[in-house]
């Protein structure tokens, strides 16, 4: 492989190239697919290709292929040449650049301790039917699905730099559904805690079985539920429910790419401008996001990007204060910044590496004894929320609505009886400036997103978020229309 | 890229070697040059291809599949091991359908053009100088991307089946940034010379100079006009639900709505295999041949999509796919629905729009690019953006006009009207611009 990665490198150099870079992936995946007592799929992927990227003129191209041989790969980078001097015809204000990153020489394998592609798919598709049959066994439940992902990843990454990488990393992702029916109404239920960068034992200690009954009788709970109310309440959102507002809200405002206006014609641009590093108060005093590069089991622990920098963590929110956006070697230097912290990455060979929201998670509180009951305790008339559910956010990312997955409405400090349809609509810092309680580290969870959309051609990207429960005051509730 | 013969010697190599399982293939290759650009500048410019075969094996109710995109006959030997082993792993499916006989295909035109299977990374880029000239020309900002794709797919298996499609796709789609608002436009066809780049970009521009200084304006019920990509912004969430069985289980918003009058009279939706603007694939990955289909007629839901297991289970044709979905139109322009609108708004482009419940088929989502106050037949001024909670079953049973058709590419392919429809519910404002 270093034979070609040289091959296109010298393409590339030969051209006169300020940089260049080819990106091997090859990727093994497994799918798994119950639909109420049937076996929809089980399917294995193997696919392997490379991508070349060329900076020319301060304009750049990229090209990819699967044939990975000596003719092949110096057409490739041919053509990537010939894309960067066709963008070079329609040229930037300030050339495309590279922010500096030190050469690195590196192999790294994740933790992976029980390899999913060698447990039989035998036993991994009766996991899930079992599951289901669990579930359609509880009364009233009409419908049930489960899915079981692996994904195994290596990326062999050459670059100008003198930069030699082979990173490999396993990704586990379980999914889990029950659909309840009760009269005109139906509602459904999901396991929530997200994916993780780990092997088969992530889907053991998920409990997929153990727990789906209770699941189903859930989505059964919420169907005889009250609808939501409407009104300013306060909200104690669970950290499975935050995870995705994190995401939305914190996550892709402060990608950096978007707030120069590259992503302006479909995932939207950002409220958050460069100047506001340092001076903007994000959130309440108590809200401290960091960027996990280091995260065990991230979904976005990939060790170096496709950049090549080498991945730290890193402070984005102190006390409520923004103090740092995640960028690229590229966006970087555009707004005066001297190196990138690690935000480039493409989701496979034939992509272009983009400006990407890293594991991103919220501190905990800094008083360990608090727990999510104490923050429910000091809720005159509020929603508690667990889980995943509707979600919707403006181009700006700033006004929003979410949902979720399961619902208690709050009264006297208590939790006394399950919602369904619960909606709550809000503006990224007003939210996060409510935020006055938090509970404490043994609170914390880490949720792997699996699907976080962007780019043109689209991209699918994974990362893991992170949160302990968080109390919010008078928040709108219930603008939905029932 | 390997042509049809090429491509039916490995199929065949591949089914050869399946002796006793039901078999099916398919190989698929996509070509494609996609420039992007943002503040009137490349800012990424992409080339390349990729081609992959998927073999699905059953035997006595199981099934299991494998993929590669490696070629050569050692990987085809693997892929043919894999699955094999991955059928032969699993317990009997009650629900499998065995690999359908050869069909009859509908012969499609227009589908591919040699032109814009042969455009080069300089043509790409010359159009999106067209497009940066234009904004740079006023001043403004634009963002966008156009791609120029040939795929080719073909279908092969053990019970005779064999099917292919060629197809090349020509798309552009632009946002246009001033100070104080922006404006979107797009146009897609199977033919380059069918785009017409200059009027994408013209309609973004114009809708960006026009929505400059919007101004604010309560949420509430509306009547309002949107534009057909609007339209199938929202009437996508409309066709994923069409599924007869979930209606049957009681979890979809159709549930004992078939041969009920659901919509306005004037709403007829289908699948078509004569539009000169959009013709299907002329067939389903699962090898059923497309047909043309009634979903509506007359605001009346004449059929749901049926699986081929449940179509079996109810003894009915079984459906291909729901997309391209099309919307009939009457003859009009947008410019004629606005000039019979007395107060209402219209809608450019919807974005992030996501179920509240699924049920109800209750969605939420926001204007973006371009909102407008009407008033008594004339677009008057700019309005900030606003959220909506509202079904697309409201929307179309308040049809109060429709225009000519389009066709629009967001996700997914349609043919689909400008829509005038009452009290849509907006319950939110964004600030964003």
């Amino acid at each position: 492989m270093k034979e070609f990665i040289d091959l296109a490198l010298d393409v590339a150099n030969a051209a006169g190239a300020a940089f260049a870079d080819m990106r091997v992936v090859e990727k093994r995946e497994n799918v798994i697919f119950v639909e109420r007592r049937s076996l929809k799929q089980l399917d294995e992927y193997e696919s392997s290709g490379y991508g070349v990227r060329v900076l020319l003129d301060g304009a750049w191209g990229f090209a990819s292929s699967t044939e990975l041989n000596r003719e092949s790969v110096i057409a490739t980078a041919q053509l990537a040449v010939a894309m960067a001097r066709a963008s070079a015809t329609v040229p930037q204000a300030q050339p495309a650049s590279m922010a500096p990153s030190p050469a690195c020489t590196d192999t790294i394998v994740s933790p992976c301790l029980e390899d999913p592609f060698a447990v039989p798919n035998a036993e991994k598709a009766d996991l899930l039917l079992s599951a289901c049959d669990r579930m359609l066994n509880v009364q009233d439940v009409v419908m049930a699905w489960g899915m079981l992902h692996f994904i195994r990843m290596r990326r062999v990454i050459g670059n100008t730099d003198g930069s030699r990488l082979d990173l490999t990393h396993t990704v586990s992702h379980p999914m889990l559904e029950a659909v309840a029916a009760v009269g005109g109404e139906s509602q459904v239920r999901n396991y929530t805690d997200g994916a993780s960068q780990a092997g088969y034992e992530f889907i053991r200690s998920s409990d997929l079985l153990g727990n789906s009954e209770r699941w189903a009788e859930e989505a059964v709970m919420k169907c005889k539920a009250d609808d939501c109310p409407v009104g300013k309440m306060d909200l104690v959102l669970s950290p499975s429910h935050l995870a995705l507002t994190i995401h939305e809200s914190v996550g892709h405002p402060t990608e950096l790419d978007r707030i120069l206006g590259w992503e302006a014609n479909m995932a939207g641009k950002s409220f958050v401008e460069p100047g506001f590093v340092g001076e903007y108060q994000y959130g309440s005093d108590i809200i401290n996001f960091t960027a996990g590069n280091e995260l065990v089991g991230g979904l976005g622990t990939w060790g170096y990007d496709d950049d090549g920098v080498k991945l730290h963590d890193f402070p984005v929110v102190r006390n409520g204060k923004l103090v740092a956006l995640g960028c690229t070697r590229e966006t970087a230097p555009l707004v005066g910044w001297s190196k990138s912290n690690g935000c480039c990455r493409a989701d496979g060979f034939a992509s272009v590496p983009i400006n990407r929201i890293p594991n991103l998670y919220l501190e905990p509180g800094t008083d360990d004894s608090v727990t999510a009951d104490d923050l429910i305790a000091d809720v005159e008339r509020g929603i508690y929320i667990e889980g995943r559910g509707s979600f919707s956010i403006d181009q700006m990312r700033n006004n929003f609505q979410f949902g979720g997955d399961l619902f208690w409405l709050i009264e006297g400090g208590k939790r006394v009886r399950p919602l369904k349809k619960v909606t709550y609509q809000s503006q990224t810092t007003s939210f996060w400036r409510s935020c006055d309680g938090m509970a404490g580290r043994h609170d914390w969870r880490p949720f792997g997103l699996m699907n976080c959309g962007k780019g043109e051609p689209g991209q699918v990207m994974r990362m893991t978020h992170g949160a302990s429960t968080c109390r919010f005051r008078n928040i709108d509730v219930g603008g939905a229309k029932l | 890229m390997k042509n049809m013969d090429e491509i039916g010697s490995i199929l065949n190599a591949v089914l050869g070697k399946t002796g006793g399982y039901e078999a099916s293939a398919l190989y698929y290759r996509q070509q494609r040059l996609a420039t992007r650009f943002a503040d009137n500048a490349i800012t990424q410019n992409l080339g390349g291809s990729e081609e992959y075969i998927r073999l699905t094996l059953g035997q006595e109710g199981r099934r299991g599949s494998a993929s590669t995109n490696k070629l050569d006959a050692d990987s085809l030997a693997s892929l043919i091991k894999r699955a094999e082993a991955i059928c032969g792993d699993v317990a009997p499916d009650p629900e499998y359908m065995p690999p359908l006989p050869q069909q009859e295909f509908p012969q499609l035109s227009g589908r591919f053009c040699e032109e814009t299977a042969s455009l080069t990374p300089a043509d790409l880029a010359a159009r999106v100088g067209e497009v940066a000239a234009l904004a740079a020309a006023e001043n403004y900002r634009a963002s966008g991307i156009i791609t120029a794709d040939h795929s080719r797919t073909v279908l092969a298996n053990s019970a005779g089946l064999h099917a292919s499609d060629d197809v090349t796709e020509f798309k552009v789609s632009s946002t246009m940034h001033g100070p104080k608002g922006s404006g979107h436009g797009s146009a897609a066809a199977n033919l380059a010379a069918k785009v017409d780049l200059r009027a994408a970009a013209g309609k973004a521009l114009a809708t960006a100079i026009a929505a400059q200084n919007p101004v604010d304006i309560k949420p509430g019920d509306y009547d309002v006009i949107f534009e057909p990509g609007a339209v199938w912004s929202l009437l996508l969430f409309l066709a994923f639900n069409l599924d007869a069985r979930e209606a049957e289980e009681g979890v979809s918003a159709f549930t004992d709505l078939v041969g009920e009058k659901v919509f306005d009279e004037r709403v007829n939706l289908g699948l078509r295999l004569d539009d000169p603007n959009l013709s299907p694939p002329p067939f389903a990955l699962n090898g059923l041949a497309t047909r043309p289909v009634e979903w509506v007629r007359d605001g009346i839901l004449q059929r749901l999509n049926h699986t081929r297991y449940w179509a079996g289970q109810k003894g009915v044709e079984a459906d291909p796919e729901v997309v391209p979905l099309y919307m009939a139109g009457e003859d009009r322009s947008t410019a004629d629905l606005i000039a019979n609108c007395e107060r209402g708004l219209l809608v450019k482009r919807l974005w992030y729009i996501r179920y509240v419940d699924r049920k109800e088929l209750l969605l939420t989502g926001m204007t973006r690019d371009g909102l407008f106050r009407i008033e008594d037949g004339r677009v008057v001024e700019p309005v900030k953006n606003l959220r909506f909670n509202e079904s697309p079953l409201v929307f179309l049973k308040n049809v109060c006009g429709l225009s000519r058709t389009e066709r629009v590419d967001s996700w997914e392919k349609a043919v689909v009207p400008a829509v005038m429809s009452r009290e849509f519910t907006f319950d939110s404002k964004t600030e964003s611009l």
